[in-house]
């Protein structure tokens, strides 16, 4: 920027400082000055005393307008207070927001693994709801043993007689070939006694 | 970008091999560094781009919307040339990053990683049965209780290296195909394997050898010969496990072997991870899906790669709210969802 530039910004900052919002403070302080020049130069009573009575006016006028000015920087600063206050409660509840949502996501994973528990649980459910239950396996393998000995038990007596029919057919058979054999001997004895009387007959004389 | 290119090469066409190499990217895998801050996304050219994504300090509004001023960096910070061939699998530890290709595996520094010409701390070969074999590794697992790492991928076996002395401990033989995926499981320490044979394997570290092979082929809820037989992906959470590719995405429920729930999604999932109460899959098709353990199908947000092949979330401790989704896939792109809900921005190589 051009150096005649830098005393003209400062003019206008201290310009735009003084009345930004353009409330007409900084023309009636100068109408004020004027028209005080203007009184002491009036000629008349009565113009002078109007005149006074009209700067005592514009007096009062500026003096409203700082009294409101110094009003709103209080409340500024009351509100500047406030703010700082809400600031920092909000920050507190943003820290703790936080903290609640770890802690929720510590549940979330709690409630993740609890869940497949659950359904672990209720796949192998399904795959044992597919065999039989077991009391009836057992029921039915209990009556299966029973028959079992039932029948073993049978099949010992049924042995057991077949042996002893054996035996006895066995005894039976063998007192009939004994008898057989003693028949034979004594028809053989029979024989030769027979034999040997023909031949004494037949060779009776030496 | 560092790539071969001969020198002769006239500015035009630069730009349109850039431009077509950007096209026919595929992004393998993604790995989050241990302080959050850094992406590391691996592709099919072998290089490897580091790109910044730093974390929102606290979960607030205002951190959402700083996140959203980092729009215009979403290029790498930095790129370099990994490997030779494809990098399909990354891990990272609190200082290292790992990366794996074909048949190699390296180490890098992150303190180093982000100066140019960053070299590798080293590159190891797990012993394979034949020396002419060059199988590909397709799947990295940290395991921190014995402080090693297992390599698995195309010579059907599972590779322990322990990370202090970096030799090779096992061998896990088992599998009659390759193999797709790791998943570990944390309470008794067993590793569970799925391959291209349609099983997954549960092996136990301690006894090296394998405990348990579920054929997810064999169960007929599950099963769909016209995808294949093969497992794509696992995850696992102890007690329960998730696997997907040819069959459809099933739960499983470890102890007692059975199929619990089928997740009704028709294309093959490539990537599958539990996260809080949901089972996040990704797989061919643009969506991230979000189950529900009961078969629901809570939410579907789409991406923008045509196809996705791995999901990572950023697991750092100090923040575990602000938790990251990021996929990646069929494209030069990653996708990066703030909340699960909807897809934040993309990073792109």
């Amino acid at each position: 920027m051009a150096p005649k530039q830098g005393p003209l910004d400062e003019v206008i900052r201290k310009r735009l400082l003084i009345d930004g919002n353009d409330a007409g403070d900084d023309r009636r302080i100068n109408l004020l000055v004027k028209s005080f020049i203007k009184w002491c130069n009036s000629g008349s009573q009565e113009e002078g005393y109007s005149q006074y009575q009209r700067m005592l006016s514009t007096l009062s006028q500026c003096e409203f307008s700082m009294g409101k000015t110094l009003l709103i920087y209080d409340m500024n600063l009351r509100e500047m207070e406030n703010y700082e206050k809400i600031y920092k409660e909000i920050e507190c509840s943003i820290a703790g927001a936080h903290e609640k949502i770890a802690e929720c996501k510590k549940q979330i994973l709690q409630a993740k693994r609890i869940q497949k528990n659950h359904e672990e649980y209720g796949v192998l459910a399904k795959v044992i709801q597919h065999h039989p239950d077991r009391h009836e396996t057992l029921k039915k393998l209990d009556a299966m043993g029973k028959e079992l000995e039932h029948l073993s038990h049978i099949k010992e007596s049924v042995e057991y007689k077949l042996e002893l029919r054996q035996k006895q057919f066995h005894v039976l058979l063998s007192t009939i070939h004994e008898l057989q054999q003693i028949l034979e001997n004594d028809k053989k004895l029979s024989e030769l006694e027979e034999a040997q009387e023909t031949s004494m007959d037949t060779d009776p004389k030496p | 970008m560092e790539r071969a290119v001969p020198p002769t090469v006239p500015l035009g066409q630069m730009e349109v091999f850039q431009a077509l190499q950007r096209l026919h990217m595929t992004i393998f895998s993604q790995c989050f560094s241990p302080c959050g801050k850094f992406l590391a996304a691996g592709n099919n050219y072998g290089q490897i781009a580091i790109f910044r994504h730093s974390l929102p300090s606290a979960c607030s509004l205002s951190a959402a919307l700083s996140s959203e001023a980092k729009e215009e960096s979403k290029k790498p910070i930095v790129t370099f040339q990994a490997h030779d061939g494809p990098v399909y699998s990354m891990v990272s530890t609190d200082r290292h990053l790992f990366s794996a290709g074909d048949g190699e595996v390296k180490a890098w520094l992150w303190a180093e990683i982000l100066k140019k010409g960053c070299k590798e701390l080293w590159c190891r070969q797990p012993p394979y049965r034949t020396s002419l074999e060059v199988p590909e590794i397709n799947a990295l697992l940290l395991v921190p209780k014995e402080n090693s790492l297992i390599l698995a991928g195309g010579d059907c076996q599972l590779h322990t290296m322990d990370l202090e002395t970096g030799t090779f401990t096992r061998a896990l033989r088992g599998h009659t195909d390759y193999i797709h995926c790791l998943a570990l499981r944390d309470r008794n320490p067993e590793v569970l394997s799925g391959g291209e044979d349609g099983t997954v394997r549960l092996w136990d570290l301690r006894m090296a050898k394998e405990v348990q092979t579920i054929e997810v082929y064999k169960h007929e809820e599950c099963s769909r010969p016209h995808n294949g037989r093969w497992i794509g992906c696992l995850a696992t959470d102890s007690d329960w496990m998730v696997c997907g590719g040819g069959p459809a995405l099933t739960l499983w429920h470890l102890r007692s072997s059975t199929p619990t729930t089928i997740f009704p999604m028709w294309a093959p999932q490539k990537h599958v991870t539990f996260y809080q109460d949901l089972i996040l899959s990704a797989g061919q098709g643009p969506c991230v899906n979000q189950w529900q353990l009961s078969g629901e199908l809570k939410a579907q947000v789409p991406g923008s790669s045509p196809g996705l092949l791995s999901l990572s979330l950023n697991q750092q401790p100090a923040a575990p709210e602000c938790k990251v989704l990021t996929a990646a896939g069929n494209s030069c792109r990653v996708d990066v969802f703030t909340n699960l809900g909807y897809r934040a921005f993309s990073l792109s190589f």
